[in-house]
């Protein structure tokens, strides 16, 4: 399809195959992947864990480790970078191919200044020397949005947010001109509102310099801000591309239909300047499980205090969903880890079934314990990894003395069947199930004692799409049968939306917002409610064109 | 960052102070210092009791002898110590100066050598991860970890010092041994260059020829006893140093590096007859200052013809200028050597610190004090290298995972650029805290080395003070080993900042 | 990425549930953490081989002239005096006669005799069975007290961490050598024991293991599982012992072996220097500070002891090499990894 190459393509991969020698059997992670990204325009490729996505990527970088075998063509303009020699291909780079990666905490060197990392590759591809490289790399700041360039470029990676060096890096990939840029899901580490203006970043900066951009990311709605063409892998084989309409709106392949299905969804926001809501007004009746009035928090910074959370009052009664959102440094991972236990409370009460915890005596402490549950958000790290499945789930009943042996491996295969996994994983070791199966198993821990409040951290954050929905989707199940009182710790407003009854908005600790979600999320008040939930895409595309020039009204106000 | 150091200082202190009282108790309880007296039959055995209860402070409880102790040697900062007497009456204070410069001399020597090779071989085993390189390295370093001191030191003795030395009273070289070590050399070499088959083979070949001519060349020179370089060899090499350095850096078409590195080789052979006949009596002095002008004078032409490239100038050109300074007085030890070996007919020493006695020149103590260094060097270098070697490797290993590195790649960066700028400066940062380590460990070593090889230093004021229970020698040397420890550590901290911009900040 | 992608059913088009299918269909037996590594280690050749070694010289040394009480099959005495035969000149022979050899054979004296007519392979043989007692008492005490200190500190922080690494500071800035020598001495001026000798520098070479546990916990008590165990009620105890020590067993066993080819080193420095084991008990060390000036005249009073020593030292080295290759299959020099590996080396002697 691509062999007649009339169309002066920026990248193209033709009958893309790349095979890793394992010391076990050879792993296929690309299996044929033919794709064009034409200057100047978007391409997303979409997938999840294992679809080969990332290993498209570094093969057209030339960046491979050796025990890839990769065959067919990846062509950047009109040479094909496959089994190119070293010297050749490092001509390219920068100059033909740039790319920006995920991590932009790690992806800059931290000992170098930001100039020296700047104008090595304009020295390096003859652009432009000393000082007047150093000019250009001030221009390149300046391009991407760097206040105060002239001064900040002699400053070093961790003087600078997340969000900037994410920045630095894009703008060290346009430095050379490349034709195209490949960015490696360039916005998931960031926060919503950061990603949202990165994407911005981006959007502006291919339609100024007409370089094509190879978007690879597995979040659909960063897929309709960005992308005019989509290609969807799945196993290491394509099976689906189109343009962004064609694929969002229409999909024909059953697994883009079932991921597309599997991406929550905030039904639209109608802003309502005129109506008001009380926070926190409790209707009669209510059992009340977890109740914070005027907490305080702080993190002990050698020496120095540091106030994560303040004057925070919240409840949660039996059978609700309370969530807390926010973004990075607002304090609600904070508010999780002191209703477990886990920090000490500065000021303020916090009290499970009326027993405020800091005035607990620890063996109290330890009873009130039993009713609680916990969901983290790491599947890698939360469970022992030299304990079989059996006594991790188990584990609660051996440290509150609970049941003989017997009963207690009924009590795991009881569990197993909540969470829909096979009876013989009982055995099995944590480093054996994949992510969504072990954050299954968690859950599986956090209900053993027959909990009275379960508190869940960011649960399905590091999963994939369709893994999510499936975690998500036993949560609520679980919920209505077991009618636990739950505090709902997530950045992602869709997800909320979904599964709360009540949610508190948290901007750098304080609640900002808070009360029935049909209220904070579907007329909200607060300007960063608002711009919170503006800043999230949509996998829509034309639902998320209007979204994004609400965005920017938003952002033009403020 | 100054608040970060002298944080660190004051609590080294602390734990020097809390480590002088552990040791002091420990040593006073080693045993009886009066045990030989008790059980001579000298007349004056009372009186002799008498004598050294007073000289050790006998009579007195544990923590005022510690007190005494503990005042005298804080004099120090003030620049009088005192730190008692031994178990004969003698100050300490006076043993302490001859002992403390030849041990820490030693030990210092073999650190910056160690870490110097033991760094460059790290870098290149973790490029060469899993090379036959690699593999040899790793055994090697196996090896040298579980030698014990005094053992290794037996062996050198033997096989280096007086093999070389009964070798150098008549120098030959069969020709079957000559093309034995131009092979073996040949197999080392290409490994350590590495690169295709091809070109490994045609290092080898080169090497295997090469190397058993010279040596048949050198011995009919009888270059072993009569060694000689002189002006018109100094000028080949420096000149070729120049160019090398010029072609690996920015290339030979690059003239803003290439001129200043040749007039840098011209600056040293007109240095070479200027300082002849001042090179001919030198002292420490002069060599110092000569060093540092053979660094100072062609950085400074390197970065006023560099232009944009006078960072890379400034580098090359002192490379050869230091280098051809270096040339030069190995030039003059040359000319030396018949001379020393007058005086001194086998040079390898394996007793002392120094020649008792020598007379001659300058360049003949420099030559007796270098040949009586070299073994317990070479010894205390070869143990803590493996240390450095394996942990730069790992190090290396380790920075060359992480996202940056492949950043650096992306931007069309060479392998060299992308390991020297961005990976080596960060692989160093951990290696500043080994190397305090590392320090206070090679003391103990040299406390071993002192004692095979006969030397009057710290390692001797130690191990008979201990012996005698007599504390006071012991914290003497404890004094100096450990400030030279807690110098050092404060040395790394230093180094660590500077390598580290989120401290310095 | 999984390795049985190729023979997964093509029909399933949602992630989780392919993984499921993987999950119901595995056949694959089941292994536990340690069940793993020790896999990995018994396919490292290097360690494989030390093991061996080390093994056979242990055999050697304990059968050959008897432990204690018990009797040994080697005749000779390493305390009675003879007649020197020939020099005293070993014995052994492993040339074969064919190859102009005397034929592989032991002979009367396989390691020769001493000055004196002392068969020398039994007093090599002592010597030998004094360095593994000393060096795996030394392993264990110093093992034993690192991986709790270092727990500890790392698990408390705050002033507990501040103390106890003071403490460990205190230790460290006092060569090993030194600190060493002058319990050596006290040990053998009290008492010639060399049990108590051992116990002695295990109480000084735990530093290094507890600095890294210390580490290894710090790092470790961020995990969310221990988060999950705390959380749920926990007491202290069962989270350091059950969640946390046994993670770092990696680290703790790999620095072990390393604190025990540490201590062979020590222990015979320390005799050479006269400061460890005293005569009439004989040790590597010692015998080789005894015989060091009869290189030219006898060698193998020299060599012996002395090759013996590298055997063991190299053999446990490399023990621990693969087994810190087994505990962390990177493979590519784990910096915790290697940290160990060099702490127990930084105060060696």
């Amino acid at each position: 399809m691509s062999t007649m190459n009339e169309e002066n393509y920026a990248l193209s991969f033709d009958d893309l195959k790349v095979t890793f020698e394992t010391s076990g059997p050879e792993v296929q992670a690309v299996k044929g992947l033919s794709l064009q990204v034409r200057p100047g325009e978007v391409v997303a490729l979409v997938g999840e864990s294992g679809s080969g996505k990332s290993v498209t990527s570094t093969a057209a970088m030339g960046l491979l480790p050796s025990n890839a075998k990769i065959t067919g063509e990846a062509k950047v303009g009109n040479v094909n970078v496959v089994g190119l020699d070293q010297g050749k291909m490092r001509k390219m780079r920068a100059t033909d191919i740039a790319m920006v990666f995920q991590e932009p905490m790690t992806a800059l060197n931290p000992v170098l200044t930001i100039e020296r990392q700047l104008t090595e590759a304009l020295e390096l591809h003859g652009i432009a020397y000393g000082g007047e490289a150093t000019n250009r790399a001030i221009e390149l700041l300046t391009m991407v949005g760097i206040p105060d360039p002239a001064k900040r470029i002699k400053q070093y990676p961790h003087q600078f947010s997340g969000g900037q060096r994410q920045r630095i890096v894009i703008a060290m990939a346009i430095s050379c001109d490349p034709r195209v840029i490949i960015a490696d899901e360039p916005t998931t580490a960031l926060d919503v509102t950061v990603q949202a203006e990165i994407l911005d970043l981006l959007r502006e900066l291919k339609d100024r310099l007409n370089t094509g951009i190879l978007l690879i990311t597995h979040n659909m709605g960063v897929v309709a801000d960005m992308a005019d063409q989509v290609a969807v892998m799945f196993q290491g084989n394509l099976v689906e591309t189109g343009s962004v309409d064609q694929v969002l709106m229409n999909p024909q392949h059953e697994y883009t239909q079932r991921l597309l299905a599997a991406v929550p969804r905030l039904t639209p926001v109608e802003i309502d300047e005129t109506a008001t809501h009380t926070s926190a007004t409790a209707p009669v009746g209510r059992e009340l499980v977890l109740e914070a009035k005027d907490l305080v928090l702080e993190y002990d910074m050698r020496g120095s205090t540091f106030r994560a959370v303040e004057n925070v009052s919240f409840n949660v009664a039996k059978g609700e969903v309370l969530g807390i959102v926010g973004e990075s440094g607002s304090g609600k991972s904070t508010i999780a880890k002191a209703v477990l236990g886990l920090l000490p409370v500065a000021d303020g009460t916090l009290a499970v079934k009326g027993h405020n915890l800091p005035k607990l005596s620890p063996k109290e402490a330890r009873k009130i314990r039993k009713d609680i549950g916990v969901i983290f958000q790491d599947p890698a790290a939360s469970l022992n990894p030299r304990f079989p499945i059996g006594e991790c789930i188990t584990e609660p009943m051996v440290v509150h003395k609970v049941g003989t042996k017997q009963e207690r491996i009924n009590r795991a295969l009881e569990l197993l069947d909540a969470v829909k996994l096979p009876r013989n994983v009982i055995n099995r070791y944590p480093h054996e199930l994949s992510g969504g199966q072990r954050q299954r198993i968690c859950i599986a821990r956090a209900l053993t004692m027959n909990p009275e409040l379960l508190i869940a951290d960011e649960p399905t954050s590091a999963l994939d799409v369709s893994v999510q929905a499936v975690v998500l989707e036993m949560l609520q199940d679980l919920q209505r049968d077991f009618n636990f009182a739950c505090l709902f710790v997530s950045h992602d407003l869709a997800v909320v939306d979904m599964l709360a009854d009540y949610v508190v908005v948290m901007q750098s600790g304080k609640a900002v917002e808070q009360g029935p979600v049909k209220d904070v999320l579907h007329a909200p008040q607060h300007d960063y409610t608002r711009r919170l939930l503006a800043a999230a895409p949509v996998p829509d595309p034309v639902l998320q064109a209007e979204r994004r020039a609400a965005w920017r009204e938003l952002n033009a106000t403020k | 960052m100054w608040k970060f150091i002298l944080k660190r200082l004051g609590s080294a202190i602390g734990v020097l102070f809390g480590a002088s009282l552990l040791l002091y108790i420990l040593v006073i309880n080693a045993g009886d210092p009066l045990s030989d007296l008790r059980e001579s039959n000298a007349e004056n055995r009372e009186y002799l009791m008498q004598q050294r209860i007073d000289y050790m402070n006998l009579e007195q409880p544990w923590y005022l002898r510690y007190w005494t102790w503990l005042t005298g040697a804080s004099r120090c900062i003030i620049g009088q110590c005192d730190l008692g007497r031994n178990i004969n009456g003698i100050e300490v204070a006076d043993l302490l100066g001859n002992a403390a410069s030849s041990t820490l001399r030693l030990v210092f020597l073999a650190t910056v050598i160690a870490a110097i090779l033991g760094i460059a071989i790290g870098v290149l085993t973790a490029v060469r991860q899993y090379s036959g390189l690699d593999y040899l390295v790793t055994f090697l370093t196996f090896l040298f970890f579980s030698l014990p001191v005094f053992w290794a030191a037996v062996l050198l003795k033997e096989f280096l010092a007086i093999g070389y030395n009964n070798w150098l009273a008549n120098p030959q070289i069969s020709i079957g041994t000559s093309i034995a070590i131009g092979v073996v050399l040949g197999l080392i070499l290409q490994m350590f260059l590495g690169g295709s088959l091809k070109r490994r083979g045609i290092t080898f070949i080169i090497t295997a020829v090469f190397v058993p001519l010279i040596l048949q060349y050198t011995l009919w020179l009888n270059f072993y006893r009569y060694p000689q370089m002189g002006p018109a060899v100094i000028v080949v090499l420096t000149v070729l140093l120049a160019l090398s350095a010029t072609a690996m850096s920015v290339g030979m078409k690059e003239k803003k590096v290439l001129y200043p590195a040749l007039i840098s080789a011209a600056l040293v052979l007109v240095a070479y007859y200027a300082t002849f006949s001042l090179l001919q009596n030198a002292n420490a002095w002069v060599l110092i200052f000569g060093a540092i002008l053979s660094v100072v004078i062609p950085g400074l032409v390197g970065w006023f013809m560099g232009g944009r490239l006078k960072r890379i100038a400034a580098g090359v050109s002192v490379t050869v200028g230091f280098v051809g300074a270096g040339l030069t007085v190995i030039d003059h030890l040359f000319r030396a050597w018949p001379g020393f070996l007058e005086v001194k007919g086998r040079p390898i020493a394996t007793i002392g610190s120094s020649t008792a006695n020598l007379k001659g020149t300058f360049w003949d103590h420099f030559l007796d004090n270098a040949t009586q260094l070299l073994l317990p060097t070479i010894l205390l270098a070869i143990i803590s290298l493996a240390s450095y070697s394996r942990y730069t490797r790992s190090s290396m290993l380790e920075v060359q995972q992480q996202d940056y590195i492949r950043t650096a790649r992306s931007k069309g960066l060479s392998e060299r650029t992308v390991i020297f700028r961005h990976a080596f400066r960060n692989a160093l940062i951990p290696i500043a805290t080994i190397a305090a380590f590392d320090f206070a460990g090679l003391i103990g070593g040299a406390v071993i080395t002192e004692s095979v090889f006969g030397w009057k230093g710290m390692g001797e004021l130690f191990i008979t003070g201990l012996r005698a229970v007599d504390p006071a020698p012991v914290m003497a040397f404890f004094l100096v080993t450990g400030t030279a420890a807690v110098l050092f550590n404060l040395l790394a901290d230093i180094v660590y900042a500077l390598l580290d911009p989120r401290i310095r900040v | 990425m999984s390795n049985t992608n190729n023979k997964m059913p093509e029909n399933l088009t949602s992630l989780a549930e392919l993984e499921d299918a993987k999950l119901a269909s595995s056949d694959e037996q089941s292994k536990s953490q340690s069940q793993i590594v020790w896999g990995r280690f018994l396919r490292h050749k290097p360690a494989m081989f030390s093991s061996i070694l080390l093994v056979i010289i242990a055999i050697i040394a304990f059968t050959s002239i008897g432990y204690g009480p018990l009797p040994g099959w080697w005749k000779a005495s390493y305390l009675e005096a003879g007649v020197v035969v020939n020099g005293g000149k070993p014995t052994l022979s492993l040339l074969p006669t064919w190859l102009g050899g005397s034929g592989i054979q032991w002979g009367e004296h396989p390691f020769g005799q001493d000055s004196v007519g002392k068969d020398y392979f039994a007093l090599v043989m002592n010597g030998t069975q004094k360095s593994l007692i000393i060096a795996f008492v030394v392993g264990i005490v110093a093992t034993f007290i690192g991986a709790i200190i270092g727990a500890m500190a790392g698990y408390f922080r705050g002033w507990v961490d501040e103390v106890l690494m003071r403490i460990t500071d205190l230790f460290i800035v006092i060569p090993l050598l030194v600190l060493a020598a002058v319990l050596g001495q006290i040990a053998s001026s009290s008492s010639g024991s060399i049990i108590l000798l051992a116990l002695v520098l295990g109480l000084v070479t735990w530093t290094g293991l507890a600095r890294l546990v210390r580490g290894e916990i710090l790092s470790l008590r961020e995990r969310e599982y221990v988060a999950a165990a705390q959380a749920m009620g926990s007491k202290t105890s069962r989270v350091i012992f059950k969640h946390l020590l046994p993670n770092t067993i990696g680290v703790i066993v790999v620095n072990a072996t390393f604190a025990i080819a540490g201590a062979i080193l020590l222990e015979s420095s320390l005799s050479f220097l006269g400061f460890g084991v005293q005569p009439p008990e004989s040790s590597l060390g010692l015998l080789i500070s005894q015989y060091q000036n009869a290189f030219t005249t006898r060698p193998w009073l020299f060599w012996w002891p002395g090759m013996i020593i590298v055997a063991i030292a190299l053999s446990v080295n490399f023990l621990g090499d693969g087994l810190r290759d087994a505990f962390d299959p990177r493979h590519t020099g784990h910096r915790r990894g290697l940290f160990s590996f060099l702490k127990n080396r930084k105060d060696r002697a």
